[in-house]
């Protein structure tokens, strides 16, 4: 059974090869996606996330499990990609325009990643302020999330696909393809995985709209970066799969050595690429 | 007799000559996306006639262009309401259902079926035409056994909107229905 979800500002697919019977495991792994949608979402105010945007350098933010899993992810990432890797960049993307903006602040003043500091384990504060924007990190880590509630209910084979994320499961090799980036209606069948995760960094949706910047911001410079290649990156979990591939297509390394700090690889595709 | 050629057969043969990728996928039929979003309660079928005033206000609601269909509406013995419908972008077409509470709260989208393609094709309303109604069982010839399409990430944008169609479509024709009984 394959059903498909408006989550996470993408399409999410939940596939299993356990038929009607596993309708229910399937609902309960839609709910964990909308779960993490609703704690680490920028559009929502009332997420924990515009929590710890809005109120994080003034007190003490008490936040869900799954948040500090995140937030602890990508401060370790933070940190193995010298920063090139940093969720500190919520605030360009509302200059933009492309994320809502809730509280007006001076862009100047705010913080990184590296200024959430954890009080306990799932308590946070920060001595400046914040707009952390968890889009290249949280879609991740909801895929893995998704996969670990289908596998709790007894499902052996399956698949989460969020909007191009996507993590396999089970005993038999799926087929994975991937966007060709010059024509990305084209599928390039890259190879087949048992048991893993694959996400894409790419931006020829994002230049649908002409006139609208890119949503990749480099943290170092602070600049939106064009690209015209495709950068994926396989790992074991997704959350590490998705934030990976901001440090190869941030640094147009394909070899960067922070990939294999977390056992993870890229596969670059040229935007010359003739299938 | 008119001895002009026919523009929608040229579009036709334009559409079959072009080499046209498409990906589509059929997740859900309409009686699945039913049990999903509506369990345990029978629905009735309670189509109703869109005016042009109706099509007009979901229309700026919406910017969503293609006339809605008004003759895939259930209501269900609570006062739920199942809606089924379509939007169309430049580069994709989405068949969704939204349920909605009596008192119209969306409490549940279902995509049914995602039909995508890139450029100016899927403006043709032909090319549009050969896709609507297919379900699975159709020996449609498209790449149905893809399944894991990895890449940047397609927005659901045109969905929102959808969405915010339907919710008009509520506010103006289907309140007053969810109301009718208790005004006896």
């Amino acid at each position: 059974m394959i059903r498909c979800k408006p989550l996470l500002g993408t399409f999410v697919e939940i596939s299993t090869e356990d038929g009607e019977h596993s309708l229910h495991a399937i609902e309960m792994a839609f709910n964990a996606i909308e779960q993490v949608q609703s704690l680490m979402g920028f559009h929502d105010p009332d997420s924990e996330l515009s929590q710890i945007n809005a109120r994080s350098h003034l007190e003490p933010i008490r936040i869900h499990s799954w948040t500090t899993e995140v937030l602890t992810i990508a401060k370790e990432i933070h940190i193995e990609s010298k920063g090139i890797f940093n969720c500190g960049i919520g605030h360009h993307l509302v200059e933009a325009g492309l994320l809502p903006r809730h509280v007006r602040m001076d862009t100047r003043l705010f913080g990184g990643i590296e200024d959430l500091e954890f009080i306990e384990a799932n308590c946070v504060r920060s001595q400046v302020p914040l707009c952390l924007d968890l889009g290249g990190i949280a879609k991740g880590y909801a895929v893995d999330k998704a996969v670990e509630v289908l596998v709790d209910h007894g499902i052996h084979t399956g698949s989460v696909n969020a909007g191009g994320d996507m993590r396999v499961f089970g005993d038999r090799v799926q087929d994975i393809q991937i966007r060709n980036p010059s024509k990305p209606h084209e599928l390039i069948q890259i190879g087949g995985m048992k048991v893993g995760a694959i996400a894409t960094s790419s931006l020829y949706f994002a230049r649908r709209d002409a006139e609208t910047k890119s949503f990749m911001v480099n943290p170092l410079n602070q600049e939106h970066i064009e690209f015209l290649e495709s950068y994926s990156v396989v790992a074991s979990e997704c959350v590490y799969a998705d934030a990976l591939t901001k440090v190869v297509s941030i640094s147009g390394n394909d070899q960067h050595p922070c990939l294999s700090h977390f056992s993870a690889q890229a596969i670059k595709i040229p935007s010359t690429f003739i299938a | 007799m008119n001895r002009k050629l026919n523009p929608l057969l040229i579009a036709s043969v334009a559409a079959t000559m072009a080499p046209i990728v498409a990906h589509a996928k059929i997740y859900v039929s309409v009686e699945q996306a039913q049990k999903i979003l509506i369990p345990n309660k029978p629905l009735v079928k309670n189509p109703i006639i869109i005016t042009d005033e109706l099509q007009d206000k979901m229309r700026s609601a919406s910017s969503i262009r293609h006339p809605f269909q008004g003759d895939r509406i259930w209501k269900a013995s609570d006062g739920s309401w199942f809606i089924v419908d379509e939007v169309v972008g430049k580069h994709e077409m989405i068949t969704y259902a939204v349920a909605l509470s009596p008192l119209g709260a969306v409490t549940g989208i279902e995509i049914l079926e995602y039909v995508e393609s890139y450029g100016y094709e899927v403006a043709e309303a032909q090319w549009r035409k050969q896709f609507v109604g297919k379900t699975a069982a159709d020996p449609i010839k498209l790449n149905q056994d893809i399944q894991n399409i990895g890449g940047a990430t397609l927005s659901c944008k045109h969905l929102t909107d959808g969405v915010k169609r339907v919710a008009v479509l509520y506010d103006i024709a289907l309140k007053n229905q969810s109301q009718a009984p208790k005004a006896k």
